[in-house]
């Protein structure tokens, strides 16, 4: 790389074009958002830059607070699920034998093919109180009545007297199953990269030293692929965090998340600087998390797990 | 003879249509040093895992201590093992390391720190106690793994190719430790390894396995002097092979091939195609007379104390012997082409099967 200076046409070339489309659609974007969150409006068409901070001290208003609370906790227990749900998973398709490995791989980047919004039309028509899951569930329901009577308890309504589907929509329930759905995949593929890295000796020599397949999964195996295990939880938890379609479609506008309230202020209220400073405050909680994390690896590092 | 601390019986390893191993048996003695030899891929590792306990057997059983270690998990076998790659966990500290195996036993906190210490000491590290595994040389790492499965105080450690990832000179220097590590430890010792100078300088003892199957069992004294069979002889150090067809006369064993007509000394059974195997070392040269078996000078390959030289004898056959330094200084100044006489001792000939 240090011959650039010398070569410095080629380089240009390289360069300037992605340098350009950066500057164009990114570093000037995001100046225009920083100029209005330290703007005011004036009337409702008149926005005048005042160099005030007021945009920025009312998201400490308290709805404002409940509602980037709602957001991390939401974002927070989804990351959770996903790689509670996604470890075991790469686990599996790590241990797979070669032959199944690509397609088992496949499977999990085949929902990629598909538009995010018809995906989460999909999962409007799973989850309505009519939809698949509750069939499901009555079917399940069905059985357990019709054995209950069966052995002759059916008069005491053990289970409740009918089937009763659970509302998933407009809930933070069908919102979390949203997020973990949508975000799987990218907790799978990191950790699964981190396993396949992972040479099997040490988990060998884990257990010839005595430890069982438990013992070794949590003194060997986690802590020697927490990187992917702490990627995977980054590169879900920070596009949840600002996720937008799902909030909308499933929460019904009941479960907002930031993303919704701030395009509510650019499209509905005219609160043009009142959105631009929380875009900007969103940004600012990725930077942190990004920041912390690459902390983390560092020092993770320097203890030999790459 | 003492019970065999593990004891191989009729033990094969398939893997789909693969045969890794092939009906081995092998009793391993208590104290000694035992060398799994034999080329890449012929299932030195495969045998070695299946008495840790990391692959089980096709066939056959393999008794630890007399016990049969069918279906019992690598975690419940008495045995350690240090791990080609050493296996040292990097997100843990050398006395953690050594700490891990410990701890699973169960002992008290105050025992765990005693062992580990002393453990360190065997091997040499107990200033390097605290160090990170990435902090260390690739010597030290081995050690660490060492003294991991040593202080488990196993009835056997198993070695998979302990000094493979080593350079030339720590190697040499690790053999005699290990050595002196067995000896003042006292436990069996089975090392994979696929290096015969290796096996033949440390093991008490040497299986030699080709394609899964076992070639010869002995020590090495006997595994260079008396051969089993071609592969062996050829496995293990320099050796001449002359195609020879054999015919009983008498009690005499006159043989025809491209030495003439030869009689050996020492009794052989069975008549027809054979191999005699000379080591380079029988045979002798010197200046070319009149009479007797001659040859034309080759290559000196000069090794400080001895040479390697090449000899072509008549009928095109190339030969190997080995020249002591006067022997070499001679032959040097004979020069390359130069006709040389060669003296055979056929006492230590070997005549094999074809
Ligand atoms: N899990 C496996 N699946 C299929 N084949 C295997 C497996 N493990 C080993 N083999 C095959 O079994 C044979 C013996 O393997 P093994 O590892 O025991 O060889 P080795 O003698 O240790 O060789 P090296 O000196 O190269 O380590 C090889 O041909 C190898 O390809
Ligand atoms: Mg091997």
């Amino acid at each position: 790389m240090e011959h650039y200076r010398q070569n410095l046409r080629a380089f240009a070339a390289f360069f300037v074009p992605s340098a350009g489309w950066l500057l164009v659609f990114f570093v000037v974007p995001l100046a225009i958002i920083f100029v209005y969150s330290v703007s005011e409006t004036i009337s409702l068409t008149e926005i005048k830059t005042t160099w005030t901070f007021e945009n920025y001290a009312r998201l400490l208003e308290p709805e404002i607070l409940t509602l980037f609370w709602r957001s991390l906790w939401l974002a927070g227990i989804s990351t959770v699920i996903c790689l509670c749900v996604g470890y075991p998973v790469a686990l599996v398709i790590a241990t797979a034998p070669a032959k199944v490995k690509p397609w088992l791989l496949l499977l999990i980047i085949l929902p990629f093919w598909t538009n995010l919004l018809i995906r989460t039309y999909a999962l409007l028509n799973i989850l309505g109180t009519r939809g698949r899951l509750n069939g499901l569930l009555e079917w399940i329901w069905t059985q357990g009545d019709r054995a209950l009577t069966f052995i002759g308890l059916g008069a005491y309504d053990l289970i409740g007297e009918d089937f009763e589907p659970i509302t998933f929509l407009g809930r933070w329930s069908g919102v979390i199953i949203g997020l973990v759905y949508v975000h799987l995949p990218f907790a799978i593929l990191p950790i699964y990269a981190s396993l396949e890295k992972l040479d099997r000796s040490y988990l060998e020599a884990s257990l010839d030293l005595g430890a069982g397949q438990w013992r070794t999964f949590r003194s060997i195996l986690l802590p020697m692929t927490m990187a992917g295990v702490m990627t995977a939880a980054i590169i879900t938890f920070i596009p949840m965090l600002g996720s937008f379609l799902t909030p909308a479609l499933l929460g019904r506008g009941q479960v907002d998340m930031i993303a919704n309230v701030i395009e509510r202020q650019f499209k509905g209220a005219n609160e043009l600087p009142f959105g631009s400073a929380m875009s900007l405050f969103l940004l600012y909680v990725t930077f942190i998390i990004l920041a912390i994390q690459s902390f983390a690896a560092s020092r993770g590092s320097r203890r030999g797990i790459k | 003879m003492p019970d065999p601390i593990i004891s191989i019986q009729g033990v094969s390893k398939y893997f789909g249509d693969f045969m890794a191993v092939e009906d081995i048996t092998i009793d391993i003695e208590p104290g000694e040093i035992f060398a799994l030899l034999g080329p890449s891929g012929c299932g030195k590792s495969t045998l070695l895992r299946m008495i840790a306990g990391f692959e089980d057997p096709s066939e056959g059983r393999v008794l630890i201590g007399g016990e049969d270690m069918t279906g019992v998990p690598a975690n419940k076998r008495p045995v350690n093992m240090v791990f080609q790659s050493y296996a040292v966990f990097p997100h843990m500290t050398v006395s953690q390391n050594v700490a891990y195996g410990l701890k699973m036993d169960g002992l008290p906190k105050a025992e765990i720190k005693e062992k580990v210490a002393e453990a360190l000491e065997q091997v040499h590290l107990s200033q390097f106690a605290a160090r990170l595994p990435d902090q260390l040389s690739g010597g030290q790492r081995q050690r660490v793994a060492l003294a991991r499965a040593l202080a488990k105080r196993p009835r056997v450690l198993l070695l998979d190719e302990p000094l493979s990832a080593l350079d030339a000179k720590l190697r040499d220097a690790m053999r005699l430790e290990l050595v002196k590590l067995q000896e003042s430890v006292g436990v069996s010792f089975v090392m994979v390894t696929h290096d015969q100078s290796e096996a033949l300088a440390m093991a008490d003892r040497v299986a030699v396995l080709k394609d899964g199957k076992l070639m010869q069992l002995a020590d090495p004294m006997t595994l260079y002097q008396k051969p089993a069979n071609r592969f062996v002889a050829d496995f293990i150090g320099r050796v001449n092979f002359f195609d020879v067809t054999q015919s009983t006369k008498g009690s005499a064993e006159i043989i025809a091939g491209p030495l003439g007509a030869l009689t050996l000394p020492a009794p052989v059974t069975g008549t027809g195609e054979h191999v005699l195997a000379l080591r380079p070392e029988y045979i002798r040269l010197s200046p070319a007379k009149e009479g007797g078996l001659t040859g034309t000078l080759g290559d000196v390959g000069f090794q400080g104390d001895s040479s390697i030289v090449e000899v072509t004898l008549e009928g095109g056959k190339q030969v190997q012997a080995l020249a002591g330094p006067e022997d070499t200084t001679m032959l040097l100044s004979l020069g390359t082409g130069a006709a040389v006489a060669l003296s055979i001792d056929l006492s230590q000939a070997r005549l094999l099967p074809a």
